[in-house]
């Protein structure tokens, strides 16, 4: 019986971290793409995927079981907190996502710009043409 | 990159359970310095701002200046848009 009670007790922890982990491996393919690609294009990619992956880690960490969206809800009083999300993770990766895609504007702006001046967007290329 | 990982995830066996609604992050203090279950979002928003929804209510009441620098970061990034594209663009 302690075996099972074991497993139950490692069940519990994956069960309850698994999703940290999934969003450290998204964190470390965005990371990859940024360091070790030349085309800048996938550079920009990299970028947004390890600005998902962030957005992701935090709605995870505050999300609780059985708990429902934080919109009130007559039928599930707020004086509960167990009840609701918490709102404040959401909040912030609200804004996380706005300021995200109004960087991933200004880093597409650039990209065309350096596209018409070197007529290419590989790194090593732009640095050739450079020196 | 893989001991990177490895970094991160070992450091993140230390984290709470997700999910969990007994953590700290769910809890708040109370007037005598205890910690107890609650969340002044939560509890009260609909108090504040008379508006359902939580997350406007954060955003726009409690938080509203910080909306306010981000509505200058997304004036400014279309600014630097308009500005870059206008430079290299044949006429």
């Amino acid at each position: 019986m302690t075996i099972w009670r074991e497993v139950k007790i490692m069940y519990d922890f994956l069960l309850g971290h698994y999703s940290y982990w999934l969003t450290i491996i998204l964190l470390c393919i965005g990371l990859y793409g940024i360091i070790f690609k030349k085309n800048l294009v996938k550079k920009t990619i990299g970028l947004t995927i390890l600005q998902a992956s962030v957005v992701l880690y935090w709605v995870s960490l505050g999300s609780k079981w059985g708990a429902t969206v934080p919109v009130l809800d007559p039928a599930y009083p707020a004086s509960d907190v167990a009840n609701y999300l918490n709102p404040l993770p959401h909040t912030l990766m609200l804004t996380a996502i706005v300021v995200g895609v109004a960087t991933l504007g200004v880093a597409f702006a650039l990209l065309i710009a350096t596209y018409n001046r070197y007529k290419t967007l590989d790194e090593d290329e732009i640095l050739e043409q450079i020196q | 990159m893989v001991a990177f990982a490895g970094l991160l995830i070992y450091g993140s066996l230390d984290l709470p359970y997700r999910g969990d609604a007994d953590n700290l992050m769910h809890s708040q203090r109370s007037i005598t310095d205890t910690v107890v279950a609650g969340n002044y979002f939560i509890q009260e928003a609909y108090n504040d701002a008379n508006t359902p929804n939580m997350v406007t209510v954060v955003l726009g009441d409690y938080r509203s200046i910080d909306t306010l620098g981000e509505q200058v970061v997304v004036f400014t990034a279309g600014l630097i848009c308009l500005l870059i594209l206008r430079r290299y663009r044949p006429i």
